[in-house]
């Protein structure tokens, strides 16, 4: 019998605690073993770990590349994969290899069977797939069941130059993993709160708190004051839940969980999930100890037909960046208009090439758009220039022509006829790996509730000598 | 008046995915709480990142004495130009926004 099953067997009743143990709101970037240890005294009934983000940026996705180190990886899955086998309870997986699609999340179970074939280690584990065909999406797009979120447009066009495309899994997968049996789950791309709340849901705990306890506890201890990394422990009961770091410097107080409802969040009332939504307008959040909350309030709206986040990148061609220094007050001063005009220079030399070239002033306006210049003017300026042409060649070859003119350009008043630049190293010009941009980041309406479980496929497979 | 960084506990940003970005002001009580409800509304946070009024959208959000401000990113995260990816450092313009 599976440990789910086992739970679900020898549970009394929502008034009971259900203890939802978070081991990492980023699976692979290091767990710190001793609060993780210290969650795993208090016999968790549930351990899960958020693996995935759109955070990094479109290349993960593109790429199919895993943004953690494959070292840390592996130590962090065989940590969290020991832990629940020796408790016996499920281990719940979303995001696997940080964006989800197929080539992440196959290479996230390769490295889970080395380590069961290593330990000697038995389970039966559910793989939950998340990738869209891309078929569904065009239908999709042609029959207006496609929203854009913000300001992205896609055409056919755009769509067919995608890769991969991923499905923000909600429980309904999930749940389908633990009823075939499932001990441990590895998901592609979910929802951050999925595999937090799935085992909750199924025991009968209300939705809406449920949810709202897996936002806040899928960051770990980031909800607290200091925030930090550390393991969190939620203590579901009746229609509420207790937050506690498994850092004893880490203190959960109302006001630093209600902060961490709008973390990364566009609407701090509401959280959207593909079968409803948790309204948490009412939610209240009261100190238990100095250390503890307690959270009631949040109400679930189930919604009238499912909808999913779809995400998808597109990759655009090689990437190469110039680096370079500047201390002239004199070009500093006119760097924007040099910079202008040493472009149009390099277009006229290079007309026949597709680039696309952006310049970023460090000290002036690298990291933000400021509505004006610094005042006075920065001693120094680094200069970063990105060029985006079909093919690594090119793209160095249009950065070699600027950083040329850039050095000798003479501009008004120019007084350092050595060279307008200073480089750190040389060459100057670096291949960055290929340049990817979201093209997809939209809600999906999907027709049916049977539609959205076509859309998760869910495997179960035996590893070791399971009995 | 005072400047939001000295009225402020947090002033931090984020991508809220990777066409929006969201800024969170959080104060240490309800006093300055009401002194940022008043002061920092939409025409403020816009002129502050000469941007429209209608792309900038500012929710108050008591629990967590704390206003929350949304706005579209100039460029969808990690697409060429982009020029933080995390969305992690635009918070600067904020900082000496008199409140």
């Amino acid at each position: 019998m599976s440990a789910f099953n086992r739970l679900r067997q020898s549970w009394g009743g929502t008034d009971h605690e259900l203890c939802v143990l978070s081991a990492s709101g980023q699976l692979g970037f290091g767990i710190p073993q001793a609060s993780f240890v210290r969650g795993l005294k208090r016999k968790p009934h549930v351990i899960a770990a958020d693996m995935g983000s759109v955070d990094p940026g479109p290349v993960y996705l593109g790429s199919g590349k895993i943004a953690a180190p494959e070292t840390l990886v592996r130590s962090d899955l065989r940590l969290v994969l020991r832990a629940a086998l020796a408790l016996d309870v499920p281990l719940l997986i979303g995001s696997a290899g940080t964006a989800g699609a197929n080539a992440h999340l196959d290479r996230v179970l390769d490295i889970l069977r080395e380590i069961a074939r290593e330990d000697a280690l038995s389970f039966q584990l559910g793989v939950l797939r998340s990738e869209v065909p891309k078929g569904d999406v065009g239908a999709a797009l042609a029959r207006g069941r496609l929203r854009p979120i913000g300001a992205l447009d896609l055409d056919a066009d755009g769509l067919s130059q995608t890769g991969a495309i991923v499905g923000q899994a909600g429980m309904e997968p999930f749940r389908r993993a633990l009823e075939g049996g499932a001990d441990v789950i590895v998901a592609g791309r979910a929802c951050d709160t999925a595999p937090f709340a799935v085992v909750p849901a199924m025991l009968g705990y209300p939705i809406g708190p449920a949810i709202h306890m897996s936002k806040i506890l899928e960051c770990t201890s980031l909800c607290c004051d200091p925030g930090g990394r550390d393991a969190m422990l939620a203590t579901l009961q009746g229609d509420g839940f207790i937050l506690e770091s498994m850092n004893p410097a880490r203190a959960a107080t109302p006001v630093s969980v209600a902060a961490h409802a709008l973390y990364e969040q566009d609407d701090p009332f509401v959280i959207h999930e593909p079968e409803g939504a948790v309204h948490l307008d009412a939610a209240q959040y009261v100190a238990v100890d100095d250390r503890r909350v307690k959270v009631t309030g949040a109400r679930w709206k189930p919604a009238k037909q499912p909808s999913v986040k779809i995400e998808g990148s597109r990759r655009l061609g090689a990437r190469a960046v110039l680096l370079a220094g500047v201390a002239d007050p004199g070009f500093i001063a006119a760097s924007a208009d040099i910079l202008r005009d040493v472009e149009n220079v390099v277009r006229g030399l290079l007309a026949q090439q597709d680039w696309t070239l952006h310049a970023r002033r460090y000290g002036i306006d690298g990291v933000t758009d400021w509505a004006d210049m610094p005042d006075p003017l920065p001693r120094e300026v680094f200069l970063l220039c990105e060029c985006v042409a079909p093919d690594a060649d090119t793209a160095k070859l249009v950065l070699a022509a600027l950083r040329q003119q850039l050095l000798h350009f003479g501009f008004e008043g120019r007084r350092a006829t050595g060279g307008n630049l200073a480089f750190p190293i040389t060459p100057a010009e670096l291949d960055a790996g290929d340049a990817y941009a979201f093209s997809v980041y939209h809600i999906l309406e999907i027709d049916s509730w049977d539609a959205l479980s076509t859309l998760f496929p869910v495997s179960i497979e035996t590893i070791g000598d399971h009995t | 008046m005072d400047p939001l960084k000295d009225v402020a506990r947090i002033i931090r940003s984020k991508n809220a995915g990777p066409t929006k970005l969201t800024l969170d002001v959080l104060f240490d009580d309800e006093a300055g709480f009401r002194r940022g409800v008043a002061a920092l509304d939409a025409s403020e946070v816009a002129r502050a990142f000469g941007r429209d009024i209608g792309a900038v959208t500012v929710t108050a959000y008591l629990p967590a004495f704390a206003l929350k401000i949304v706005m579209d990113r100039p460029q969808v995260a990690g697409a060429p130009g982009d020029r933080d990816i995390y969305g992690a450092q635009q918070h600067g313009p904020l900082l000496d926004v008199m409140v």
